[in-house]
């Protein structure tokens, strides 16, 4: 049914390593800085594919257009505005890196959407902004709703030959962490798909659900006992740590 | 029939070990999941499970059908898919719960809207009707419907077999063929979603098994395979082996190449793409050769627990999508370092052994309580 992920597999050794590392270190950092810490390890930031599209438009100095298309999570009403969603947080970062040419991110996200549902959406959300990278988060709503693993796949692999035949870089983002519904929905089955399609087909994967789990664990964001009203400010931050590793994906996948 | 009567425990074995399979695999991240079928072949337990089933409903209704007729053979059929829905229905009702218990604990406004799933709690009374249609089916509440649909087309399937096995055959590897090239399927509830495991295609496995165990009602010795076709089968268990097993060994680990990846990954299990069909033949026949019915190992007492657990299948199903459930809830709510993992599969496995033997001592005591009431009295046709 399900071939491991590496990520989890390796995680389980890594365990008591990172627990003796979070005491040691991380915990005396967070105590002395008050900044929002965003960091994650080394092996969750590992970018292996380029973005030649991309890396060629800056170089012509051309303006830079990326589509965001994705979930609820993208729209990021749970920040209380969508300009404290990821897409739009992630163009500042960008912006402030790259002063010259343009860069704009166009936010796509439509909530509660299969894969299959964005596919459709492509020729008039995604395919006519003519972006030269496509950020597609996906696979909350098939888990939650338990599509077929394999359609799921196939769906996913139709939209990313897609977008390549018409020369446009992509990255996949997959489903966030969250502890309570980590217990009822089953995400390892969609998690591995997604991977292995970036895998067999060169393209990077964001590995936003085992991120989202580090801070978790971490208690670097942590929902339980919060109250209401401070709710969406901390999903703000969240959508801006998301947006800055984000960023740094695409800073590396351009070296 | 003598032969026919004495019980195959291979089936029951079998079965046993895929009732599991299945409980390990449900578990999500589970490291004892890269130690069943499905890390090294093509298909998994669910087609093990679907086979044999088929295997053994042929194997008792035949035997009814040729005993008591087929008005009782039609009613024993009907009385066991209803046992089967029922038990849907109460294991559907639990999920529920679970379901309610977490949207109504939820306070991360990161995953609400895309929480709002609970598609029962948005409109109960739409999805409950649903439910009892077997239209809606959460995730890990798919096989049962499929199995209840296949049982209430039995009597069909059974006294076609018994005309003909090629009036009954022929259509089924038909349709799904059909299914695999028009990519047919069954609509469920909500709006757009199809029946996990697609009944068009699953249908033939089931049809397969069953004219097997006909042959078997009927005092056919069984699967006989030529030397060459087992020389091919054995092939195509090793080439699956070798391929499946690349697989997932480069999930854990990049490096490692993964064999035709490209060309085969994803195999369609809805459908039950003929990739996951040929290797599942393939092993069987391989298997129905190299393991003789009364093989030793089956008097061990490890797979004694198995056997008892397949014979209990429906019960023990039932417990083991439970406790799977809930095995996931304690690793993900609490621990889930290995070991603590595997203290969950163990004790899973434990309780639905147990269970098993619990329910054949109950069965047994039944019957011999039976027999004492009645032997006493004086039968003038039986002395």
């Amino acid at each position: 049914m399900s071939c491991g992920d590496s990520l989890h597999y390796w995680k389980e050794l890594a365990r008591p390593l990172a627990a003796v590392l979070t005491v040691g270190l991380i915990l005396p950092m967070a105590a002395f800085g008050g900044a929002v810490a965003c960091d994650v390890p080394d092996e969750l930031m590992q970018i292996d594919e380029k973005l030649p599209h991309l890396a060629e438009r800056l170089q012509v100095n051309e303006p830079v257009k990326i589509v965001a298309i994705g979930g609820a999570s993208t729209t990021g009403l749970a920040a209380g505005s969508s300009d404290l969603a990821y897409p739009h947080r992630l163009q500042e970062i960008l912006a402030g890196w790259y002063p010259s040419p343009p860069i704009t991110v166009v936010n796509r996200g439509v909530p509660r959407q299969t894969a299959q549902q964005m596919l459709e959406r492509f020729p008039t959300d995604v395919i006519s902004e003519d972006p030269v990278l496509v950020i597609w988060e996906t696979g909350t709503t098939d888990a939650v709703r338990g599509v077929g693993v394999d359609d799921f796949a196939t769906t996913v692999q139709t939209g990313i030959d897609e977008l390549k035949s018409h020369g446009i870089d992509i990255i996949l983002v997959d489903m966030q962490f969250s502890h309570s519904t980590a217990t009822i929905i089953d995400f390892e089955h969609y998690l591995n798909a997604l991977h292995r399609l970036g895998d067999v087909n060169d393209i990077n994967v964001f590995p936003r659900f085992e991120v989202m789990r580090y801070w978790s664990e971490q208690n670097v964001f942590n929902f339980d006992g919060v109250a209401k009203n401070e709710r969406a400010s901390l999903a703000a931050k969240v959508y801006e740590c998301l947006a800055k590793k984000l960023a740094e994906t695409i800073r590396i996948a351009l070296r | 029939m003598p032969a026919a009567q004495s019980r195959d425990l291979r089936l029951d074995f079998f079965r046993g070990l895929a009732l599991i399979f299945i409980f390990i695999d449900h578990i999500p991240e589970n490291i004892l999941s890269y130690f069943t079928i499905q890390s090294v072949q093509f298909y998994d337990a669910a087609e093990v499970f679907i086979f044999i089933s088929g295997y053994t409903a042929a194997l008792v209704y035949g035997r009814i059908l040729a005993l008591q007729g087929p008005s009782y053979a039609v009613a024993r059929i009907l009385s066991r898919a209803w046992q089967l829905y029922v038990a849907h229905i109460f294991l559907f009702v639990i999920f529920i719960a679970e379901v309610s218990y977490t949207v109504i604990t939820f306070n991360n406004p990161m995953y609400y809207d895309e929480m709002r799933v609970g598609d029962f709690l948005d409109e109960p009374h739409v999805a409950i009707g649903k439910a009892l249609l077997l239209q809606f089916q959460p995730t890990f509440l798919d096989i049962l419907p499929l199995y209840i649909l296949l049982l209430v087309i039995f009597p069909v399937i059974l006294l076609g077999l018994r005309l003909q096995p090629l009036f009954v055959l022929i259509p089924s590897f038909l349709l799904y063929c059909v299914v695999q090239i028009a990519n047919l399927s069954v609509p469920a509830y909500p709006e757009g979603h199809v029946w996990y495991f697609n009944p068009l295609a699953w249908q033939f496995l089931f049809i397969a098994g069953a004219a097997l165990g006909l042959d078997r009602v009927r005092g056919d010795p069984g699967l006989r395979f030529g030397s060459a076709a087992l020389l091919l089968a054995a092939i195509v268990v090793a080439a699956g082996f070798l391929i499946k097993l690349s697989w997932t060994i480069h999930g854990v680990w990049d490096a490692f190449p993964g064999l035709f990846l490209k060309e085969l990954w994803p195999v369609n299990k809805n459908n039950l793409s003929p990739v996951r069909l040929v290797a599942f033949f393939a092993m069987l026949a391989v298997v129905a050769a190299l393991v003789r019915s009364d093989a030793a190992f089956l008097r061990l007492s490890a797979a004694q627990s198995l056997i008892l657990c397949g014979q209990q299948s429906l019960e023990i199903f039932c417990l083991g999508i439970l406790l799977s459930a809930l095995g996931h809830f304690a690793l993900s709510e609490y621990n889930s370092g290995i070991v603590i993992q595997f203290v969950v599969n163990l004790a899973g496995i434990l309780a639905m052994c147990l269970t098993a033997k619990m329910i054949d001592w109950y069965k047994t005591m039944g019957r011999t309580d039976l027999s004492r009431t009645v032997a006493p009295k004086p039968l003038g046709g039986q002395s």
